[in-house]
């Protein structure tokens, strides 16, 4: 019942602390206004609260009673509806709901503003600021998901190079060089030496030629083994001898 | 560092007995060397005798007899100081030989001057590695050595036979 009652009177709250003045001026008629809606109000909660506690004690014969009373009620609608303008009733209610709606949204806006403007006013944003720690927000922004959403070459396709090129007055700027005092700096015999130093022409050529001679050592060996055995196989036959030489390895000769 | 082998043909064949082609040409490269170390001497003798005497600057002329000693001894002391070295000279690294004995390994230092005597004092006994069964010339078959293919490179010398020693 209290649930109820509550719902019924959603303003009991707002009407308990009036809207302020301006300039703390009594406004008499919207004083008296309020004043009859609150009593109003009033009136409807305690006859509601007393309607509730009767029907309370009476809930199964007014049950009863109401099963008919209604289908009365529902016969005598429809016959008011057909005689009586009720449709326009309804229309002219629900433009008034409308039109009070956005007075109220008007209002509101406006008060938020006032809201706004005056928090702002109030706020001391050096103060602000300086309570801020940069480093725990930094350390906070994932910069690799945001340059991962960068499209550097979408970027790069945006810049025009020859354009920034041509703006840059290459003379200008090698004029400005001092050629002779930066050779002057440079220590050419010095460097000089050390590359000649970091490149070791006598590894190279030694690498190179061993390399050569072994090749062309290994190819002079392997014709001294096939003439060896042409030979041998030549004097054999002149021999008449059968089967093979044997060059086995003396006892106990390394093998590769 | 041993140098890997690429022939196939070549690889089967070290530590087998050499043939005749391969030590003629080593047994040509060493005379050389040896008549290039004669030829060195003799050098250096006319350069003393030019220090010493003054000009002019010429070879010193030997009789026949001290000429063809001091060459065999030159000769001699070449190769059995290679041999009893490393197993090969200048003729026998580049043809890809080692002088072994019997066993294979490296020869004493007696051993290495007794083959070189006889090869200075007769080279035809190599002709006898034609007809060998085992390649081996009569200087092998007197001093007991043998000459194999041997390509790779020993840094660490084989001990030889304490029993060849001195």
């Amino acid at each position: 019942m209290q649930d109820s009652e509550g719902a019924l009177v959603p303003l009991r709250s707002g009407l308990a602390r009036p809207p302020p003045v301006p300039g703390d001026r009594i406004d008499l008629p919207l004083l008296l206004a309020a004043a009859v809606f609150g009593l109003a109000v009033e009136a409807q909660r305690r006859s509601l609260h007393a309607a509730g506690a009767v029907a309370g004690r009476l809930r199964w014969p007014l049950r009863v009673l109401a099963r008919p009373a209604g289908a009365v009620a529902r016969g005598s609608m429809a016959v008011a509806g057909h005689h009586l303008n009720l449709d326009g009733w309804a229309a002219l209610g629900l433009a008034e709901q409308r039109r009070a709606q956005a007075v109220a949204v008007k209002a509101a806006r406006t008060l938020i503003a006032a809201l706004v403007a005056a928090v702002l006013d109030e706020i001391d944003l050096d103060q602000v600021v300086g309570r801020v720690n940069p480093n725990q927000i930094a350390a906070r922004v994932d910069l690799d998901a945001i340059v991962e959403r960068v499209d550097v070459d979408a970027v790069a396709a945006r810049i025009d190079v020859d354009a920034i090129a041509r703006r840059i007055d290459l003379d200008a700027v090698v004029g400005r060089v001092d050629l002779d005092a930066i050779l002057a700096r440079i220590d050419v015999p010095g460097l000089t030496e050390q590359v000649i130093d970091e490149v070791d022409l006598g590894e190279i050529i030694r690498e190179s030629s061993s390399t050569m001679a072994g090749e062309t050592v290994d190819a002079l060996r392997v014709q001294g083994m096939r003439v060896d055995g042409l030979v041998s196989r030549i004097v054999d036959r002149i021999l008449l001898r059968d089967g093979q030489r044997q060059t086995d390895p003396p006892h106990g000769q390394r093998q590769p | 560092m041993t140098r890997v082998i690429r022939h196939t043909e070549a690889r089967a064949l070290q530590g087998h007995r050499a043939g005749f082609a391969s030590r003629v040409v080593a047994d040509l490269v060493d005379l050389g060397v040896a008549w290039l170390l004669g030829l060195s001497v003799l050098v250096a003798a006319g350069v003393a005798s030019y220090l010493l005497a003054g000009p002019p600057f010429q070879l010193p002329v030997l009789p026949n007899w001290l000429d063809a000693g001091a060459g065999g001894a030159i000769a001699v002391a070449y190769l059995a100081l290679t041999w009893s070295a490393t197993g090969r000279s200048v003729g026998k690294q580049l043809a890809g030989l080692r002088v072994v004995d019997r066993g294979g390994r490296r020869l004493a230092l007696w051993r290495a001057f007794i083959r070189a005597v006889l090869y200075v004092l007769f080279p035809a006994g190599l002709l006898w590695v034609l007809a060998s069964r085992r390649n081996a010339s009569l200087q092998d078959l007197v001093v007991g050595t043998a000459v194999v293919y041997d390509w790779a490179y020993h840094p660490a010398e084989e001990p030889s036979d304490p029993a060849d020693q001195g």
